[in-house]
């Protein structure tokens, strides 16, 4: 059995492109499993997806602890302690979506492609990564391209794509394939590690009084979770045409833009999720965008 | 779609094919996670003609168990889908509906009630609702799903019966999951599930009928609450009936209860659900680790399978219960029906131990399935032993639990 865990964000199509490699899988011949989790369903939170590939009925389910292939569909989740994407992981292929060569120090196989750049360049939209992190996986797993043009196209015909972009999704899948190269999964050292946890049972004691029941004692503590790097496209405010008339801070749905002393419009960074609507709602054309690109 | 048949489905799309195919007349509709994709994939394809069928969105899960009770007895084979809080919100019209006793087919995905908040597994919700006079039927896979919604049918609509059923999938695990699931056409099934015509139905009395008797004394609202008890016991008879002609037509059968590697082991672990799937690939393991341990899933609740589980459990040395739901106070809620399966039997299991774990969708690891092992192993050797249920937690879930107090400003003692 091989175990694919994808990881990526709310909003990028992570669950898409675990569909993706799984349905070519399934067309492949395969057994498939796909799994995706998530918890609230927040644009830009940390999603899972985990895909199960065997020649055999699949009579396991669940979290993929112990991952063949990890696939990072956004560079900023690599050290995410939430995400941790590299839990588990060692002696595999793991695939991160980045325009930078990252010298990344893990027991393993790396492979990195632009696969943002991909999707801006022929869809015009950074978080379109679907259909390019779904194709990496099939190249990884040795799927022939046709099987998985298939699957691009069935999913997104599934999701209600309409055709032209479908067909602009197609030439990213494709190029996307053609840019990593396959792995002989069967010769992985990873393979030989079975993904069941040997684990400890604690026992669970009762607490007396508030501790053992969900409340929450430091209020506000949302502001600790710096949503920043969620961030593809950062806004930035052009002061020579900014008149302060607080429309974007008015719009902005995270409270990440406050009135300086000056009387203008100045960005929380640390929590600006890169939504954009302050460019699209500034009357003067005053907020314009740049693709950010993080440092590993 | 592939030389493997069948097609990827998720248990929620699994669960609107099972609704397609079994020609559903009326779908009353409310949305809740991780149910949603089943009753928007039933109103995608009413409005597009591929189902015909009349679909009602009410205003709260409450009146749309209402709606669909009232339309199986109006002559409409009716179906819903709910989780959770919308179960929870629901429950005054399961008696309701049962009572009439309207067949018809209800989808539970399993979710915690909160607070706290979940949108994860947690079996407590659908075993909440065990005495309200509907049968339950629980899937462990994508394919039980679809099966187990065409047998259900068959099962509330046959006349010894009448019935409405709960088909559950656990959230997640099940909901989303997608596995290679075989559709049959609506032409088998028809073969399987004749047309809907309960005697009492409105549309199918020889003479008019009323429905609301207002108050009744203790005799007779003895008399018809005990009719239901009878006709739920009936129904395990009637399953094994149809569950002969389901294998003759789609090549699958089920029966209330399933072994899995459990005839010659010494030891067994009794679950439920779709956790089933991980601890059989955890007993595959155990057996190549020399404990001589099987499964025996439990794939109907309602009626409960007494017979059989006394059965398949006879002259084991121990059994261990494994519960994804905590009836606080109690403890699982699948142990105590277990142990009134094995009480008079003569071979009864030396040791049974309860165990609580997966709640909220929390990992089961292979740690855990072999903890439930080696207790019960050590308990009929002399160790110990408690009708209190056990609950599987691990370092961790520990170490993740104190990164979440500490988030919530709160210092946490430990243990």
């Amino acid at each position: 059995m091989y175990r694919f865990r994808f990881h990526g964000r709310g909003g990028q199509g992570i669950k898409t492109a675990s569909r993706i490699f799984s349905t070519a899988a399934f067309l492949e011949g395969f057994y498939a499993q796909d799994f995706p989790m998530y918890g609230p369903e927040r644009r830009g939170a940390p999603v899972a997806a985990y895909v199960r590939v065997s020649h055999e009925p699949i009579v396991i389910r669940g979290y993929i602890n112990k991952p063949d292939v990890v696939v990072v569909g956004d560079e900023t989740l690599l050290y995410d302690p939430v995400a941790d994407p590299l839990r588990g992981f060692g002696g595999g292929v793991l695939f991160v979506n980045t325009p930078l060569n990252p010298n990344l120090s893990v027991d393993g196989e790396v492979v990195t492609l632009d696969l943002t750049g991909l999707a801006l360049e022929h869809i015009g939209r950074s978080g379109a990564i679907s259909a390019g992190v779904g194709a990496v996986a099939c190249k990884i797993a040795g799927f022939s391209e046709s099987s998985m043009v298939d699957a691009v196209v069935r999913e997104l015909e599934e999701i209600g794509l309409p055709d032209e972009l479908i067909e602009k999704n197609v030439v990213v899948a494709k190029e996307s394939y053609r840019g990593v190269p396959s792995f002989d999964l069967d010769s992985l050292p990873s393979l030989s590690e079975s993904d069941f946890l040997e684990t400890d049972i604690v026992h669970v004691r009762l607490d007396e009084g508030e501790v053992g029941i969900a409340t929450i004692a430091n209020l506000g503590n949302s502001a600790v979770r710096k949503t920043g790097n969620w961030r593809i496209l950062k806004p930035i405010v052009d002061y020579s045409k900014c008149t302060g008339c607080k429309i974007c801070f008015a719009y902005c749905p995270d409270v990440s833009i406050h009135m300086g002393e000056d009387g203008k419009a100045h960005i929380d960074y640390d929590h600006c999720k890169g939504c954009l609507i302050c460019s699209s709602v500034c009357p003067f054309k005053a907020i314009t965008m740049v693709r950010e690109v993080k440092v590993m | 779609m592939s030389s493997n048949g069948g097609m990827m489905l998720t248990g929620n799309a699994a669960a609107a094919w099972g609704a397609r195919v079994s020609d559903v007349d009326y779908i009353a509709a409310y949305p809740i996670t991780p149910q949603t994709e089943i009753v928007e994939l039933l109103s995608k394809w009413v409005s597009s003609g591929e189902l015909k069928a009349r679909f009602v969105e009410y205003e709260s899960e409450h009146s749309m168990l209402a709606g669909a009770g009232g339309a199986a007895l109006a002559g409409a084979r009716a179906f819903t889908a709910t989780s959770s809080q919308g179960l929870a919100f629901a429950f005054e019209n399961l008696y309701a509906v049962s009572g009439w006793r309207a067949p018809m087919v209800m989808v539970n995905v399993s979710r915690g009630l909160g607070m706290p908040m979940t949108l994860q597994v947690d079996n407590t919700d659908v075993l909440s609702v065990k005495d309200t006079g509907w049968l339950q039927l629980h899937a462990e896979t994508c394919q039980e799903i679809l099966d187990f919604i065409i047998l259900a049918y068959r099962l509330g609509e046959d006349r010894r019966v009448l019935l409405p059923v709960i088909v559950n999938m656990d959230g997640f695990f099940l909901s989303f999951t997608r596995e290679p699931v075989y559709v049959p056409s609506v032409e088998e099934v028809r073969e399987f599930l004749p047309p809907y015509e309960p005697p009492h139905g409105i549309a199918f009395s020889e003479r008019e009928l009323a429905y609301a008797p207002t108050i009744i004394l203790g005799h007779s609202y003895t008399y018809f609450r005990y009719q239901m008890h009878l006709a739920a016991l009936k129904a395990k008879e009637v399953f094994y009936e149809i569950s002969r002609d389901f294998e003759k037509i789609f090549g699958r059968s089920y029966s209330p209860v399933e072994k899995f590697m459990l005839d010659d082991a010494e030891y067994a672990i009794v679950s439920m659900n779709s956790f089933t799937s991980i601890i059989k690939g955890a007993v595959k393991r155990l057996r190549e680790e020399g404990l001589s341990v099987g499964v025996l899933k439990i794939n109907m609740f309602r009626p409960f399978p007494v017979e059989e589980i006394a059965e398949a459990l006879r002259g084991k040395k121990g059994v261990a219960v494994f519960e994804l739901n905590l009836s606080t106070g109690g403890g699982g809620i699948i142990y105590p029906e277990l142990l009134k399966a094995l009480y008079h039997l003569d071979e009864r299991p030396k040791v049974v131990l309860d165990f609580v774990g997966g709640l909220g969708g929390k990992e089961l690891t292979y740690g855990e399935i072999r903890y439930m092992v080696r207790r019960v192993i050590d308990a009929y050797r002399g160790g110990e032993v408690s009708p209190h249920a056990t609950l599987l937690f691990t370092e961790e879930d520990t170490r993740r639990m104190i990164a979440d107090m500490e988030l919530a400003g709160k210092s946490w003692g430990g243990f």
